[in-house]
């Protein structure tokens, strides 16, 4: 196996969304060494996004009551604002030429899984998009600090209903069990101390804009975890961020998205080491440099997302400009990935959950209809006998089985359909 | 935990409003049809249930006449008068009517204070601790998918509605199919050769790339047998559609999950275990309103099913079990709402099952860390389904795990 073509492969399926039209070729034309530190230092001004205009989401208010006129307009508005926060989304997922910030933003999106389903207006999510991307290679801690106090966040875990009479746990569980510390790391007991370290914050949820209110917060001294004072959310926050406990958790949040969601992280990884101080881009640096990622057996599935961006880059789609880009929302959601609608706060599934076939088909579907709208003149403009190879570069797939090779050969007097079979492959739904 | 079990509508249920003298679906025409391999008359069906989020058990079987109650959650506690009683100083929630006819038929066992040791307040945790079946070690396969493991290989042993697995279904050697409720449309002609080839086995595949071709021939596989069935209608139900618990109208994703069911349980499917699910039971906040509208919806969406069932000669086969991965706190929060907890009531409906209460009411007084005590482990649950209606060995699932909670029919 050509163990240079899998790295590089990993590379721009693992810590971007797949190469666009030549970058796999020329990146195995400079080696590996120059492609990784390539995708590792994005550019501050990204090319392919800067001239993208930024959505503008207006505050939308309360809800109307319903059955009024008002109500059917603010729907109408409601809609259009998340079908605009969507596709400007894909839009940058799409056309960045480093996808490591993008990519990153998509881990950490994640990571705090919030949902527009709850959230219901654009804005605050916007907000919190912005808030991951500005700290998606940066330090972890003040992602954390910003992150309790994310009025989208706050609001999906009942934040704004945690108060001092009787508090609402839903987010000092979640903040400590998935976003900071790892399940099982603390007892029952900090649970409650840490929800009443976090009262008093509330929601205006038309903006996200979090206010605190001194009176619905709980002053007394608290203990946890081996720590005792009075708190409030962004010391909650440091303390459990600083802890070791938080080192690995990230370490092994990363590792399971990056490299293996089904073999444990080792014990020795270099990924936590590298976040002692709490730098994401250098444990992001360490998994990337990591030897299991030059090792076959450490494979991944493709999640529906990072599948449909892949393509998009390799036929040059914009996803707002395809012909009725709801097609594409509606797809996403059948295959159970739309970006802003996580199923719940532990984020999306990995692996094999993506392979059914149910999935199946509405992928065969889905490529159909973008490869309609895409740009095949790469394939078309070559002879029929260069169109593997070609294939494989353009889609970044380290290599073929005979299997699939013989079936992609079988068709190469028409692009259109070997294009849509590569993609349906087992090579191409996995990053091998 | 909010929109887990969220997926989309479907058209198929139009057809459904069939007047009750409707004739029934033909299982021989379909099955030719189809080319189906139907299921034997008598095989026992298993339908699994899950709540995703935690739900509410004390607000679900409620016990009335305790003090400890409505002391615990003032604001949120139900008054006797308002609820529906079940007997032995339990009642149902107020939006349950379906499943307490059914209870008066004595269909429904209800089994009270179920968990596992050390409870998990996680919702992952735990959802994983009862889909895999496993306590005590993490394990990836769940239980029914150790139960398919021992089965011959076909895609139609267990199917799951929506297009991602659950893990339950998901075993060692062979998975359940996932099936999204607006059925499945496959490619024809040149494309479905071009398919078929791509998803054969290559010798070279790792586990994942084999995953990956065994889903595109399933869609296949699966296509060819259950498609036809889906354009038919499903069974008449007896039941008048309900406008129960304040829903927000229209068919509950629920109810068109079991519509789908019933249509391919009617037509002979050679399924023997189905599952489905209802997503939103995490009620931090404002808790009466939203668990009484989804009650309901469970409520109605099982005893329609079972009415639809009993209109072939299916009824008598299916047992129903529906479980949520945690109960809640006793004590109300400030949110009108509840925390994540330990032990809740399981369901089991059908005419196999010996209706009444099973294990023990958890006491409002003697708490075990200020939450319920967990007073049937769920594995006995599972060990009586996997004997007494899936007929197979427990210990090839559940290992030297003996206890059972017998609430099967003597046959």
């Amino acid at each position: 196996m050509d163990l240079q073509r899998l790295e590089t492969a990993r590379l721009f399926h693992r810590f971007g969304f797949g190469p666009k039209p030549n970058q796999f070729a020329r990146a195995i034309k400079v080696g590996l060494a120059a492609t990784r530190a390539e995708l590792l230092n994005p550019p501050s001004s990204d090319s392919g996004i800067n001239s993208l205009p930024e959505p503008q989401f207006s505050d939308l208010g309360k809800f109307p009551p319903a059955g009024t006129p008002e109500r059917v307009e603010f729907s109408k508005q409601m809609r259009q604002q998340r079908k605009d926060l969507t596709l400007w989304w894909l839009d940058r997922m799409a056309l960045s030429e480093n996808c490591l910030s993008e990519r990153m933003t998509w881990f950490w999106h994640g990571h705090w899984a919030t949902s527009i389903g709850k959230v219901e207006y654009a804005l605050p999510m916007y907000k919190q998009n912005q808030s991951l991307r500005s700290n998606a290679l940066g330090d972890f801690s003040i992602q954390a600090r910003t992150m309790i106090l994310d009025g989208a966040l706050q609001y999906w875990l009942d934040g704004g209903d945690n108060t001092a009479g009787a508090p609402n746990e839903n987010l000092a569980r979640e903040f400590m069990e998935l976003f900071s510390l790892g399940v099982d790391r603390y007892f029952e007991t900090d649970v409650q101390s840490v929800a009443r370290a976090l009262t008093g914050y509330k929601v205006v949820r038309s903006t996200g804009e979090v206010t605190f209110n001194l009176k619905k917060h709980d002053s007394n001294v608290l203990s946890f975890l081996g720590t005792s004072g009075t708190f409030t959310a962004a010391q909650v926050s440091d303390f459990l961020v600083s802890r070791d406990d938080c080192a690995q958790f990230i370490a092994e949040r990363i590792w399971y998205r990056f490299i293996s969601d089904t073999v444990p992280l080792p014990a020795d990884s270099a990924i936590k080491l590298s976040f002692s101080k709490r730098d994401i881009a250098s444990a992001v640096r360490a998994a990337a440099t990591c030897k299991e990622m030059s090792d076959p057996q450490f494979s991944q599935v493709k999640s529906p997302v990072e599948w449909f961006v892949s393509l998009c880059r390799a036929l040059a789609i914009t996803p707002s400009k395809l012909s009725k880009p709801d097609q594409a929302i509606n797809f996403l959601d059948k295959l159970g990935q739309l970006p802003f609608a996580p199923p719940n706060v532990g984020g999306w599934p990995s692996g094999e959950a993506w392979l059914t076939a149910a999935s199946a088909q509405y992928r065969l579907q889905f490529a159909q209809y973008l490869l309609a709208q895409g740009d095949l003149s790469p394939l078309k403009n070559i002879s029929r006998a260069s169109r593997l190879n070609l294939l494989s570069d353009l889609l970044g797939v380290p290599y073929w089985s005979s299997r699939t090779e013989r079936v992609l050969l079988g068709v190469n007097e028409d692009p259109a359909r070997m294009f849509l079979l590569a993609v349906s492959s087992p090579e191409y739904l996995v990053s091998l | 935990m909010d929109t887990l079990s969220r997926r989309r509508f479907l058209q198929l249920t139009g057809a459904a409003a069939l007047g009750a003298t409707a004739p029934l679906l033909s299982i021989e025409q379909i099955a030719k049809a189809a080319e189906l391999r139907p299921l034997p008359l008598g095989t026992p069906i298993v339908v699994v249930v899950t709540l995703y989020g935690g739900n509410d058990g004390l607000n679900t079987v409620i016990p009335f006449k305790e003090s400890a109650y409505y002391q615990s959650r003032p604001d949120i506690s139900y008054k006797e008068s308002e609820l529906l009683p079940l007997g032995e100083s339990l009642a149902l929630n107020a939006s349950m009517t379906g499943i307490k006819s059914l209870w008066d038929a004595k269909k429904v066992a209800i089994v009270r204070g179920v968990g596992y040791p050390t409870p998990d307040r996680s919702h992952f945790s735990s959802m994983a601790i009862w889909q895999t079946g496993s306590p005590v070690s993490q394990i990836s396969s769940g239980w029914l998918g150790r139960w398919l493991d021992t089965q011959v290989n076909d895609p139609m042993t267990a199917i799951s509605l929506g297009s991602v697995l659950p893990p339950l279904l998901s075993g060692k050697k062979q998975s359940g199919s996932a099936l999204p409720l607006g059925g499945i449309v496959v490619p024809t002609g040149s494309l479905a050769l071009n398919c078929k080839k791509l998803s054969t086995a290559s010798r070279s595949d790792s586990k994942l790339m084999a995953s990956a071709a065994t889903s595109l021939r399933n869609l296949f596989d699966l296509s060819s047998t259950i498609t036809p069935i889906l354009k038919q209608p499903a069974p008449a139900s007896t039941e008048l559609p309900t406008a129960n618990g304040g829903s927000a109208g229209g068919n509950s994703d629920l109810q068109q999950q079991l519509d789908v069911v019933a249509k391919l349980i009617a037509a002979g499917s050679p399924t023997r275990v189905w599952s489905v699910s209802l997503g939103g039971f995490d009620t931090h906040a404002n808790e009466k309103g939203a668990q009484s509208v989804l009650l309901g919806n469970v409520s109605d969406s099982i005893s329609r099913f079972m009415s639809q069932m009993n209109l072939t000669k299916r009824g008598k086969d299916i047992v129903v079990m529906a479980y949520s991965e945690f109960g809640r706190r006793v004590k109300g929060n400030a949110s009108l709402g509840t925390d994540h907890g330990t032990s809740g009531p399981v369901f089991l409906i059908g005419d196999r099952v010996n209706g009444g209460f099973y294990g023990d009411q958890p006491s409002l007084t003697k708490l075990v860390a200020g939450d319920l005590a967990v007073t049937t482990d769920f594995r006995s649950i599972y060990g009586t389904i996997l004997e007494g209606i899936l007929r197979s060995p427990a210990k090839d699932v559940l290992g030297t795990w003996s206890g059972r909670t017998n609430f099967l029919r003597s046959t």
